[in-house]
């Protein structure tokens, strides 16, 4: 079996509780070890930065919204463009990149592990056949239940088992990871061009309110025990004044889950808005950091916006097509049967525009005013607010008073009145970018048990060492070598192998996709249950018989059995 | 600085119809002496082995170099590309995308141009004596903002899809085009002295004269009375309004296809 | 033996609940197919040995020779086409890919001489879409424009719209209206509660004249449009804006008619106009079973549905330059690949003259117009009978083709691994 051993490496490890050590660090085979044998290949880390290697929670990379995002967007095609060199093929696209464009450039930012924020079980197939050309990372994939025709006429039963279920049996067949809800009930709305505006109105169809949904949902994630909590899209995304909505939601949230929280919130920032309009909108970040604050029972990540040209994408069908009546640019609608919907634009964020410099604010305050770190994680909702090449940048800005004030001082200039941004002096510290970015996505995702988000012996050997001597840096004044050493690692290893140097990826690679299966009693396996199978037989659009994906499709896989409450 | 590229004849190669992709062929690259190499086929060969070249005097600037292509150019695309000053003339015909991007200088082409010449232009000066092919002036694929800036002027016909995604600087064609010129326009000043069909079709602003006939005129333009301009008189047109748009259609004569 | 629910690989409608039974390895029984979809899974015609020209004359060859040919009139090109790919699996599409970028060759599909300019429409307005479950259970006003599905697409009718049951739809007959658009009375037309008869060419300013008058601007209309009356396009724009979700579905009448993309794009904003007032949704009706598959693979690969030229290192996409028919037109290939379909059999002349005369070499289980053009031709199992695995249907709902039948023959998927292994060896010996 292979082996490395690092030495010198300056560890930040917040799972294991180390925070700035000089030690080395043995790997075997595709784990971190105790101890490796005179045989292993060593490397000098110099001192660098070591990370544990980077998750990502929340992120659009691979499937049909995705690859339509590249199919409809020659022109971002063509901004991102590298040649083939070395084993790395050809890549195209800036916002929207290949998947090995995607693939290489996370890995040259240290990332190691993905979570596809977005898959429809209906085509679940082709999330899964990128999965496979995204060859440097492990992936994930947050399943879309939002308007699941057969969970909601369970949860419209008040049958929080059979919904549970329901859940199961989709899970286990579409291979998916986690329960994601976006804008839930809003996108069975959306099925006859209607939306819904609060999560107490009555959705179409069924007699439920999006309050029902979320509460459903969380209370069947649990008696599944899945390792990740519901992973929820706010309803009434991007609309001023949403911030009642988000706060009403966070207030259902029930405490149930002692390892970790109850209900992951994506790209916040979002649905942090105030004001009754554009005319007035404002940062309403302050209440919804508090309500996170107090409850611990929550986690959200930030959902950044940054400057410049980007391409919007989400299952939110009636969200984007609101965009597309502000922006009129192109647009790409895609409902999916009994499941879902999903929406895509470009769009381009300007500093001159001050919705824009408002929205790039509340990300950051959102970073700033949650207090615990465990309980805000660092994304940009990739490729919505900014393509995720981006991050060092807003690592950079949470790190350094001076680097927000410098850029606050080139966005709109009524942005002051709108935001508490300019009034907020805390500068995160190195440890906490290495929870908001590793270690607290693999304890909100539930993967600590198997491996990530860690380095002790047993950890996965995913590991990201960055050119950054952070004793020699003081990242307030800095922030220019904060980006630099956060853009382009000096080895990112993947599975105990270096697969990254510098920026290039040197292996072809091969990833694992890491997927949940329920341990269902028989008497609620819904592949028998009859009016299940008339759901498909009557109104899907395929047969039943060929939703499942095969196993075929999962080159390697890890399967999660959990023990479930049914 | 007189650069004179002579391209050998091509009977020789092993197949001749490969086009070369020539988007070194700049006054930029000469004043920055680059040693210049361009595509054949999956080969990058350097320019020499297809084409005599010849350097004579320098240059302080890039406004000072003056390229002279000879010989047969027809399948040379992307002459010119992201110029930004000095001339180049071209003696015979062009392949495609010559001028794409340039933002400077000037190009004259004695002969006819392929399509996409001037493509995303955004300033300087194209002058073509022949004809052009389909999509002179216009945008990329998916783009929504084509030429932006400077000017072309083609003194024979063009083909489809001129000017399309316009959103800046002045053309001028002195022949016919063909189907839908000016589509999806949305600025510049674009002048058709011959006829046309289904011009504008979708634009939003911008304005364009054609002196001849526009034929199959897009039914969604709102009529506005006549003008008088440089002394003949136009049917004003707004539109196109299915599209929001606010664009100026002024043309001598139109067909509608009923 | 009998197989149930087994994709149909013949249409981009992919019916997966095809009913086939199979008795000493060969299909006796076809059951829930249409005609098109039953004679591919009956046809028995296949070539049976690779075979290659030799001084003009076919020669049976071995798997290794043909091979072996291929290899070195691909790794000799300066500007090789790998063309075709609708009528394989993503996985085989996949490996063509790659090959493609390995050997800086130029790649295109059938989309080229199909919807190619929906996509050109797609990328400049982007695509209102949905799966076509979404349609079943919901649509209650349905548009064919310049398609045929009857002909084309034979069960798209029962399966989709018009004698589809759906759970918003208590009585498919009476609740759902069918409007039909062509330029001539088709066999559609017959079912259509509206049929509109545009002239020839006329769809863009049909098209145009509908978004005015969604957009309330009926009086600049004039009071005939391309043949058609105004009368009838206000009572069409009513019925469009009455629905309660409408599903357009057009076809190569307007994307191969003149104006091609423009046409498209204007109906995808006309549906996009609708969509301020109602619900609608617009798809292409795709034709070969997996021709979205392979534009799906090459995007996520290379980030362009189709005609993408891999020559200078890069992916470079431009319709029109890049696309086969005007590549062989301009007679720039000196070498090319044919995978899973037939261009000899609905080219133009001047193209089919090219490729004859440049060394072709084709992968496909049978002989067919391209053959002839061929100097080489490598035989192969049947994809969706003999091969299982990907594919895309028309509204990108991806389906796991079935194997229903053994066989000794090998993949196209392996043909082309082994032909790139091939060239590595060719080009590490120099």
């Amino acid at each position: 079996m292979a082996e490395i051993l690092l030495k010198n490496a300056y560890v930040i490890d917040p799972i294991s509780g180390i925070n700035g050590e000089l030690m080395d660090i043995a790997l075997s085979g595709s784990r971190i070890v105790e101890e490796a044998s005179p045989k292993a290949e060593v490397i000098d880390c110099h001192g660098f930065l070591t990370l544990p290697g980077g998750i990502d929670s929340h992120t659009h990379y691979s499937g049909t919204k995705v690859n339509f995002g590249r199919y409809m967007s020659p022109e971002d095609m063509r901004a991102g463009r590298t040649a083939r060199r070395g084993p790395m093929h050809i890549t195209s696209g800036y916002s929207v990149p290949t998947t090995y464009g995607n693939s290489y450039r996370y890995s040259a930012l240290g990332y190691t592990t993905l979570v596809e924020g977005a898959m429809a079980p209906l085509e679940a197939r082709h999330t899964h056949e990128e999965f496979k050309f995204t060859p440097l990372q492990d992936s994930f994939a947050n399943t879309l239940f939002d308007g699941n025709w057969g969970m909601l006429r369970a949860l419209e039963d008040n049958d929080i088992k059979h919904a549970a279920a329901i859940i199961a049996w989709t899970l286990s067949a579409v291979k998916g990871f986690a329960i994601k809800l976006t804008n839930p009930g809003g996108t069975e709305a959306w099925g006859f061009g209607k939306n819904v505006s609060c999560i107490n109105q009555t959705i179409p169809t069924f007699d439920l309110t999006p309050a029902d949904i979320i509460k459903g949902a969380i209370r069947a994630n649990e008696l599944l025990h899945l390792p990740h909590s519901v992973h929820l899209h706010c309803n009434n995304l991007g609309t001023p004044g949403n911030f009642t909505c988000t706060l009403g939601t966070f207030g259902h949230v029930p405490d149930l889950n002692d390892k970790r929280q109850s209900l992951y919130a994506t790209h916040v920032q979002f649905h942090s808005y105030g004001g009754s309009g554009w005319g007035d909108f404002c940062s309403k970040s302050e209440p919804v950091a508090k309500m996170v604050n107090l409850r611990p029972q929550i986690v959200i990540d930030m959902g950044q916006v940054m400057f410049g040209r980007t391409t919007t994408m989400t299952a939110d069908g009636p969200m984007e097509f609101n965009l597309y009546r502000l922006h009129h640019d192109k647009w790409s609608n895609h409902d999916i049967e009994l499941e879902t919907g999903s929406g895509i634009i470009p769009v381009n964020y300007r500093k001159k525009n001050l919705v824009n410099s408002i929205m790039w604010a509340i990300g950051l305050e959102l970073a700033l005013l949650v207090e615990n770190p465990w309980q805000c994680m660092l994304t940009t909702d990739n490729p919505n607010g900014a393509p995720f090449v981006k991050y060092p940048e807003i690592i950079a800005l949470l790190m350094s008073k001076r680097y927000r004030d410098a850029e606050f001082a080139t966005i709109h200039q009524d942005t002051e009145k709108r935001v508490p941004l300019p009034a907020i002096d805390r500068e995160l510290d190195w440890h906490e970018i290495a929870v908001m970015t590793r270690a607290g996505q693999a304890k909100a995702l539930g993967i600590i048990d198997i491996g990530k988000g860690y380095l002790s012996p047993g950890a996965e050997g995913d590991i990201a060492i960055y050119p950054l001597r952070i004793d020699d840096i003081d990242p307030s004044a800095d922030y220019e070598k904060v980006i630099k050493g956060f853009s382009q690692t000096e080895y990112t290893i993947k599975r105990g192998r270096v697969v990254s140097r510098r920026g290039d990826a040197i292996i072809d690679g091969e990833n694992t996709t890491f997927w949940v299966k329920p341990k269902v009693p028989a008497a609620y396996d819904m592949q028998h249950d009859t009016a299940f199978q008339e759901l498909f037989e009557r109104y899907y659009s395929v047969r039943m018989s060929n939703y499942p994906v095969q196993e075929e499709y999962l080159h390697r896989n890890h399967c999660i059995e959990t023990e479930t409450d049914l | 600085m007189n650069v004179t590229i002579t391209f050998r004849n091509r009977r020789n190669r092993r197949n001749p119809f490969i086009p070369i992709e020539a988007e070194m062929i700049t006054p930029d690259a000469f004043f920055n002496n680059k040693e210049i190499c361009v595509g054949e086929g999956n080969r990058t060969v350097h320019l020499n082995e297809l084409a005599d070249v010849g350097i004579e005097g320098t240059a302080s600037s890039v406004d000072e170099i003056e390229i002279l292509i000879r010989g047969d150019a027809s399948l040379v695309k992307r002459v010119g590309e992201y110029m930004t000053g000095g001339t180049i003339t071209i003696e015979g015909s062009i392949g495609m995308h010559c001028g794409n991007f340039m933002s400077g200088g000037r190009i004259e082409i004695l002969g006819s141009a392929d399509g996409w010449l001037g493509r995303e232009m955004q300033g300087g000066e194209i002058l073509c004596h022949g004809d052009c092919g389909d999509y002179c002036a216009s945008g990329y694929r998916g783009g929504r903002r084509g030429m932006r800036g400077g000017s072309v002027e083609v003194i024979g016909s063009v083909g489809d899809f001129a000017c399309e995604h316009i959103a800046g600087g002045d053309v001028l064609i002195h022949g016919n085009t063909g189907d839908f010129a000016c589509a999806e326009m949305k600025g510049g000043t674009v002048t058709i002295l011959g006829d046309t069909s289904r011009v504008c079709a979708n634009m939003s602003n911008g304005t364009c004269y054609v002196y001849g006939c526009a034929a199959e005129m897009i039914p969604t333009f709102e009529k506005r009375g006549t003008i008088n301009h440089e002394g003949l008189l136009f049917h004003h047109f707004r539109g196109d309004v299915a599209n929001r748009g606010n664009g100026d259609l002024y043309t001598a004569r139109f067909t509608y296809l009923q | 033996m009998e197989s149930r629910d087994v994709p149909c690989p013949f249409c981009g409608c992919l019916c997966d609940d095809v009913f086939v039974t199979v008795e000493n390895n060969r299909i006796i029984g076809v059951e829930n197919c249409c005609t098109l979809g039953n004679a591919k899974f009956l046809s028995k015609k296949r070539l049976k040995h690779p075979i290659m020209r030799k001084n003009g004359k076919w020669v049976e060859v071995t798997y290794e020779e043909a091979i072996d040919e291929t290899a070195r009139i691909l790794s000799d090109a300066m500007r090789p086409l790998l063309y075709g790919w609708s009528g394989t699996i993503g996985e085989a599409q996949v490996v063509g890919v790659h090959l493609a970028e390995e050997i800086g060759a130029l790649i295109d599909s059938t989309t080229s001489v199909c919807h190619n300019p929906s996509i050109l429409a797609i990328q400049e307005v982007g695509h209102p879409g949905c799966t076509l479950g979404q349609v079943k259970n919901r649509a209650d006003l349905v548009v064919y424009w310049g398609c045929n599905p009857i002909e084309a697409h034979p069960r798209h009718m029962s399966r989709y719209t018009t004698y589809a049951d759906g759970y918003f739809i208590d009585n498919t007959a009476s609740d759902r209206t069918v409007i039909v658009v062509d330029i001539r009375r088709s066999e559609g037309a017959k079912v259509a509660d509206e049929f509109v008869q545009v002239k020839p060419g006329g769809d863009y300013l049909v098209l145009s004249a509908l978004r005015a008058m969604v957009r309330g601007k009926s009086d600049v209309v004039p009071e005939s449009v391309a043949g058609v009356k105004k009368v009838q396009l206000q009572r069409v724009a009513d019925l469009m804006m009455k629905a309660k979700f409408g599903a357009v579905f057009f076809g190569l009448g307007i994307t191969m008619s003149r104006g091609k993309y423009k046409n498209v794009r204007n109906a995808i904003e006309l549906v996009s106009e609708l969509n301020r007032r109602t619900k609608f949704t617009i798809s292409a009706m795709r034709g070969h079973f997996n021709v979205y598959g392979f534009n799906e693979v090459l995007t996520w690969m290379a980030g362009y549905p189709f005609a993408v030229d891999f020559s200078r290192g890069i992916a470079f996409y431009n319709p029109g330059e890049t696309t086969v028919i005007d590549l062989l037109e301009r007679r720039e290939p000196d070498a090319c690949l044919v995978v899973a379909s037939d261009p000899g059999a609905h080219f133009p002349k001047s193209t089919i003259e090219h490729m004859a005369a440049i060394p072709t070499v084709q992968i496909d289980p049978c002989v067919n117009a391209t053959t002839a053009l061929c100097q080489v031709q490598i035989p192969v199992a049947i994809t969706g009978i003999e091969v299982a695995g990907t594919a895309y249907r028309m509204d990108g709902v991806p389906i796991r083709m079935k194997k229903v039948l053994e066989t000794e023959f090998p993949t196209d998927q392996e043909i082309l691994e082994r032909i790139v292994i091939r060239i590595r060896e060719i080009r590490a010996d120099g």
